[in-house]
C-alpha cells in the first residue's frame, strides 16, 4: 500500500449569464446557468457562491432565487461607489451570455428553524433574506421584515415583497430616528423563541448586535459584507502543529496559516483570505486562537473549536489542527 | 469533542422500493418515526404516521379498506391524507382527530418520503438514480437491517481505502500498488470524489463477466457522490484498450432506522451483461458477501461507540470526505434547530 494523495477543492465551474436585470437604482440580479444545463449544486437559505470575475477579483454575493430550481443560481449586486472592485465588474462587465466563474455555494448564514423569526436588512443585505422568507413562509413560520434603504427607488425586490403585505415594513430615506424607533420595537425586549436575521451596512448591524445583546444566546445570526476593523493586532511568529499531516509548521509574522500550510503542498480550502467568506474554517484540537475574522459570533469564537486560518492567529506560541 | 450529530428530518429519505409498497400496510421505522406505507387503489403511495391517534397502537397493525385505513383496535379510520375519516361509536368526528400524512414522491423505482417539516419539502431535492430504473442497465441488490448508524455507514462508503482490507479480492488491483490522487469537492451539502486509475486488469471478478482475458488492461474513473444524507452512489467506469466502456454504479440507499440502526438498500447495477441470468446470480453471491463483511463491520464500530462512548479520533488527510459528510450532517441538523 502506498500513499493517497487528497487533493480538496470547493465546486466550482464556469456557467453563463441567463439573464442579467436592473431591479432598481444601481442594483442588478445576475441569474447563472450551466452551459449544458447540469444541475447546480443544492444549497440553502442564506448560502453565497463566489464570484471569479478576473484572476485578482474574487468577490461573494448572497444567492437570492429559489433552492428548490437546481438549474439556476441568481445573486443580486450593488454597484457600490465605495466598490473595491468587485460590484464595478460586474455592472460595468457583465451581459446577457457573459461567461463567469463561480465557486460554493456554502453557508455561513444558515436559517435555522423556528416558529418566529425577525428579519432586518439595509439596502443590498435584502438579497440572502428573499430566500430565507420563502422558507420561513412555507414552514408556516410567524416572521416579519425590516427592510431599510436609500430611497425606495434603490429598494430591490420590492415586487417581490409587496405580496406578504403587513409583514415587510419599508423605511426608505436612510431615516436614522425611524430606524432607530423600528430596531427599539422590534428588539427592545428580548424574545424567547424568536431567531434575529440581519444583514446589511456595519452601522445596522452593529445597531442590531448592541439591541440583541440582552438577548438569549444563539438569537442573533447576522453576515457581514465587509471585514471588521482588527485595531492595534500585532502580528507575530508562531508554529503550528498539523495533526492529520504529522507535521510541525513555522506560520511567519508576515504571513497567514493558510500561506504557510500552503507553502508545504497541503490542500486546504479558501477563498476571501479576509476573514469574510468562511472558507477556511478549521477544527482546532489545541492552542489559543487569537480570532480575527467576521464570520464567528462570540460564542463560537470563546469556544475556540475552529479558527479561519486566512486571518486569525494564536495567542499561545503554538496551535494545534486538524490538518 | 462536539457531540454526535443526530438524525436529520430535512431529507428525502428512500426507505422502500416502489415493488414494495401495495396495496398491503408496510410498517417502516425511519429517523427515529413509525411509518406505514401503502398504495390507494389508484396506485398512488402514501406514507402515514403509524400510530392511531386515538390510543397507542399501530395502524399498520390494522387493515386497508379502499384509500382508507382502519385502526385494528379502535375502529377510527383515516383518509390517505391522515385527516379521521369515521370513527364507529358517535356520528362526529372529533376536531383535530388525524395522523400525520408525510410528503411522498416515486422516482426511479424507489418511494422517497419527506419526514422534515412538510412545507420545506418542496425545497430540497431528490437525487437522480437513473440506472435504478432503466432498459440500458442490470441490477441485483438487497436490503439489510444494521445495527450501525447512518453515518457510520456513509463514512464507511466514502473511505476509499478501507475496501481493500474489507474485501481484498473484489478490490481493483490497482489499488494496491500506486493510488493515483483523490480529487474531492465540496460544496454547502454535498461531497464528491474522484479519481483516474492507469490501465490496469480489471478485478478478477469483473473480467469474468466483461469475457474479456484477465489481463486486459483497463482505465480505470472512479467517483463517488454524497448527494444527502440518504444516499451514497460509486461510479467505476472502465475503459478496455479498443475504447469500449464497462460501467459500474454502486448504490447506497441509507435510512436512519433511529440513532444506533439504519436500512441499508444496495444496488450494483451494470451496463454490460445485460439480463444475464448467471450473471445476477454471481454479482449477487459476490455482493451480499462484500455487503454482509461492510455491514459486520460497521456493527462493531457501534457496538465499541455505545460500550466505550466517543473517544479520541485520529485522522488522516484520505479522511477528507467522511469529515466533510459529518460536518454536513451535523449543519443540516443544526439548521433543523432543538
Amino acid at each position: 500500500m502506498t500513499e493517497t494523495e487528497t487533493r480538496l477543492r470547493e465546486f466550482e465551474s464556469d456557467l453563463v449569464v441567463e439573464s442579467y436585470e436592473t431591479v432598481a437604482e444601481d442594483v442588478v440580479t445576475v441569474t447563472l446557468v450551466h452551459p449544458d444545463g447540469e444541475p447546480l449544486p443544492e444549497w440553502t437559505p442564506g448560502a453565497h457562491i463566489d464570484l471569479i470575475l478576473t484572476p485578482e477579483i474574487t468577490r461573494q454575493y448572497s444567492l437570492c432565487g429559489s433552492p428548490a430550481d437546481s438549474q439556476r443560481f441568481t445573486v443580486g449586486i450593488l454597484n457600490a461607489p465605495d466598490s473595491r472592485g468587485g460590484s464595478r465588474f460586474v455592472h460595468e462587465s457583465v451581459q446577457n451570455g457573459s461567461v463567469i466563474r463561480i465557486r460554493g455555494p456554502r453557508n455561513h448564514f444558515p436559517l435555522v428553524a423556528s416558529p418566529r423569526y425577525v428579519f432586518i436588512a439595509g439596502g443590498i443585505g435584502i438579497t440572502p433574506m428573499l430566500p430565507m422568507i420563502a422558507e420561513a413562509e412555507a414552514a408556516g413560520a410567524e416572521w416579519s421584515l425590516l427592510y431599510g434603504g436609500r430611497s425606495e427607488a434603490s429598494m430591490a425586490f420590492l415586487p417581490e415583497l409587496t405580496k406578504y403585505g403587513d409583514r415587510v415594513t419599508l423605511l426608505p430615506g436612510n431615516d436614522v430616528a425611524l430606524m432607530t424607533s423600528a430596531l427599539d420595537e422590534r428588539l427592545g425586549t428580548p424574545r424567547p423563541g424568536t431567531l434575529v436575521y440581519t444583514c446589511g451596512p456595519e452601522g445596522l448591524l452593529g445597531a442590531v448586535e448592541q439591541r440583541c445583546g440582552s438577548w438569549p444566546p444563539g438569537s442573533l445570526h447576522l453576515e457581514r459584507f465587509a471585514a471588521k476593523a482588527t485595531e492595534g493586532a500585532v502580528d507575530t511568529e508562531f508554529e503550528v502543529e498539523l495533526a492529520r499531516t504529522g507535521i510541525t509548521i513555522t506560520v511567519p509574522a508576515d504571513r497567514s496559516i493558510f500561506d504557510a500550510v500552503q507553502d508545504h503542498g497541503i490542500s486546504v480550502l479558501g477563498s476571501c483570505h479576509e476573514g469574510i467568506c468562511g472558507t477556511c474554517e478549521t477544527v482546532v484540537i489545541d492552542g489559543d486562537v487569537d480570532h480575527r475574522d467576521s464570520v464567528l459570533n462570540d460564542e463560537e469564537k470563546a469556544s475556540n473549536e475552529t479558527i479561519m486560518i486566512c486571518v486569525s492567529r494564536c495567542r499561545s506560541g503554538r496551535l494545534t489542527l486538524d490538518l | 469533542m462536539k457531540t454526535p450529530p443526530a438524525i436529520p428530518r430535512d431529507c428525502w429519505y428512500a426507505p422502500a422500493t416502489s415493488d414494495e409498497v401495495d396495496r398491503e400496510l408496510l410498517p417502516i421505522r425511519a429517523a427515529g418515526l413509525p411509518l406505514v406505507l401503502f398504495r390507494t387503489v389508484d396506485g398512488v403511495a402514501v406514507a402515514l404516521e403509524d400510530r392511531c391517534a386515538h390510543r397507542a397502537y399501530p395502524l399498520s397493525a390494522g387493515e386497508l379498506i379502499g384509500d382508507t385505513v382502519r385502526c385494528g383496535l379502535c375502529g377510527f379510520v383515516f383518509g390517505p391524507d391522515g385527516a379521521c375519516v369515521s370513527v364507529p361509536t358517535q356520528p362526529h368526528v372529533p376536531y383535530g382527530a388525524r395522523v400525520v400524512s408525510y410528503p411522498v414522491r416515486e422516482s426511479d423505482g424507489l418511494v422517497w418520503v419527506w419526514l422534515g417539516e412538510p412545507g420545506r419539502a418542496a425545497l430540497h431535492r431528490i437525487p437522480e438514480l437513473p440506472w435504478l430504473d432503466s432498459d440500458s442497465w442490470s441490477t441485483v441488490s438487497g436490503e439489510e437491517e444494521v445495527l450501525a448508524s447512518f453515518l457510520l455507514l456513509h463514512e464507511n462508503f466514502a473511505d476509499v481505502t478501507q475496501v481493500p482490507f474489507v474485501a481484498p479480492e473484489i478490490a481493483p488491483a490497482v489499488l494496491d500498488t500506486a493510488p493515483p490522487p483523490l480529487d474531492v469537492v465540496v460544496s454547502e451539502t454535498s461531497v464528491s470524489l474522484h479519481r483516474d486509475f492507469p490501465p490496469a486488469p480489471l478485478p478478477a471478478w469483473q473480467a469474468e463477466i466483461v469475457g474479456c482475458p484477465l489481463d486486459a488492461p483497463y482505465r480505470t474513473e472512479q467517483s463517488g457522490f454524497f448527494p444527502s444524507p440518504a444516499v451514497w452512489v460509486d461510479h467505476w467506469d472502465a475503459q478496455g484498450e479498443d475504447g469500449s466502456w464497462v460501467r459500474l454504479r454502486f448504490t447506497q440507499l441509507v435510512t436512519p432506522i433511529d440513532e444506533s440502526s439504519s436500512r441499508l438498500l444496495w444496488a450494483v447495477s451494470r451496463d454490460f451483461a445485460l439480463g444475464n441470468r448467471a450473471v445476477d446470480q454471481y454479482l449477487d453471491s459476490i455482493f451480499t458477501d462484500y455487503y454482509d463483511r461492510v455491514i459486520d463491520a460497521m456493527e462493531i464500530v457501534q457496538d465499541v461507540l455505545d460500550i466505550d462512548g466517543p473517544g479520541p479520533e485520529v485522522n488522516v488527510n484520505a479522511d477528507a470526505v467522511g469529515l466533510k459528510i459529518r460536518e454536513i450532517v451535523a449543519s443540516l441538523r443544526a439548521a433543523e434547530g432543538s
